[in-house]
């Protein structure tokens, strides 16, 4: 006997999903989903976006590592609450996984929420988490040719980081075919070279954040 | 490996809707996964075949119906299928293209004694 069941398998990934997206209205954080692969430069943009933003906008983390909490201590050496969720063998951050660190963060004293996603090209753009914008970072180092690689990673993402720019006479990246490719994915996509080893384009990527922000908080909130 | 979410949720969906029909056995489940959700068939079907054990989905045959990516043109109004995930009108070059294909991921139905 044959029964139609018509039901989206991630939906109850998408319900929490939706209650994480309350929770953040209510509060005025904007969220990001930062994405990436191992060793892009998830962390040290958050360090130094951490420095930057210092006494101007209150920023929250929320880790997916796969076994340690390194990233977390990292993160919470500049003072802000960093909560890291060991995902086991899970290679992405799920909406419930995230749900479960939301009890522990005050949400309410946070402009900035970043969801800094396991290391990972493929599966963290499956799952949505309650962010406004999934952000990605491409380190020099890894190749021009990756948004052909992963597509749908650069199809979901706003933003895309372009670091280790100060790495690029090494490397035989180029920074037009990168775009190109990434474009051809996602032509609406933003992107920012940037170095978080000597600071190049973090003023962009700081105002691409802020101009967010506001738009989020509806221009209340510290900014 | 995020087919082994994935094959979650399947199964429990599967196992959810067989209940309701007071099934002893589900033979089949047909999905339609979408060519942009990223799924590798073989590692699904693993998987699902390790979870489903020890269930009365145990030994179904999941049948995946990949959905190629397709794209609706907000300029000129036409419909085409997006090759190589080349996101530009095939007739007028526009790059303001709708996906209206390809991200779906969902139990059609499934076959149950």
């Amino acid at each position: 006997m044959k029964i139609n069941v018509m039901q989206d398998v991630l939906q109850a990934n998408d319900r929490i999903d939706g209650e994480n997206r309350q929770l953040f209205k209510k509060n005025h954080n904007l969220v990001l989903n930062l994405m990436s692969s191992p060793g892009a430069g998830k962390t040290s943009l958050l360090e130094k976006t951490a420095e930057i933003l210092a006494g101007k906008l209150r920023l929250g983390v929320i880790v997916g590592d796969i076994e340690t909490t390194r990233d977390a201590d990292r993160i919470s050496r500049f003072n802000i609450p960093a909560i890291q969720l060991t995902t086991g063998t899970a290679c992405h951050l799920d909406a419930n996984m995230v749900a479960s660190a939301l009890p522990h963060l005050e949400l309410d004293k946070i402009d900035i929420l970043v969801v800094e996603n396991v290391g990972n090209l493929v599966c963290p753009a499956e799952f949505i988490v309650g962010e406004d914008y999934k952000v990605m970072i491409l380190s020099v180092t890894e190749g021009d040719e990756k948004p052909l690689k992963y597509p749908l990673m650069f199809r979901e993402s706003s933003l895309m980081l372009i670091n280790k720019i100060d790495l690029l006479q090494y490397t035989n990246f180029i920074l037009e075919e990168a775009r190109a490719n990434a474009r051809k994915i996602n032509p609406a996509i933003d992107i920012i070279e940037i170095s978080c080893t000597n600071g190049a384009g973090l003023d962009e990527w700081i105002s691409w954040l802020t101009a967010r922000h506001r738009k989020k908080s509806g221009g209340a909130g510290h900014a | 490996m995020h087919e082994m979410g994935i094959a979650q949720n399947i199964l429990d969906i599967a196992l959810s809707a067989a209940g309701k029909e007071g099934a002893s056995k589900i033979t089949r489940i047909n999905l339609v996964a979408g060519e942009l959700r990223g799924v590798v068939p073989l590692q699904l079907t693993f998987c699902f075949g390790l979870m489903a054990k020890d269930t009365i989905a145990s030994g179904a045959y999941l049948n995946i119906e990949e959905v190629p990516v397709s794209g609706h043109c907000n300029d000129c109004s036409a419909d085409f299928s997006i090759k190589e995930y080349e996101y530009v009108c095939l007739k007028c070059g526009s790059t303001k293209i709708q996906v209206t294909g390809g991200t779906e991921l969902s139990i059609k139905d499934i076959e149950i004694e």
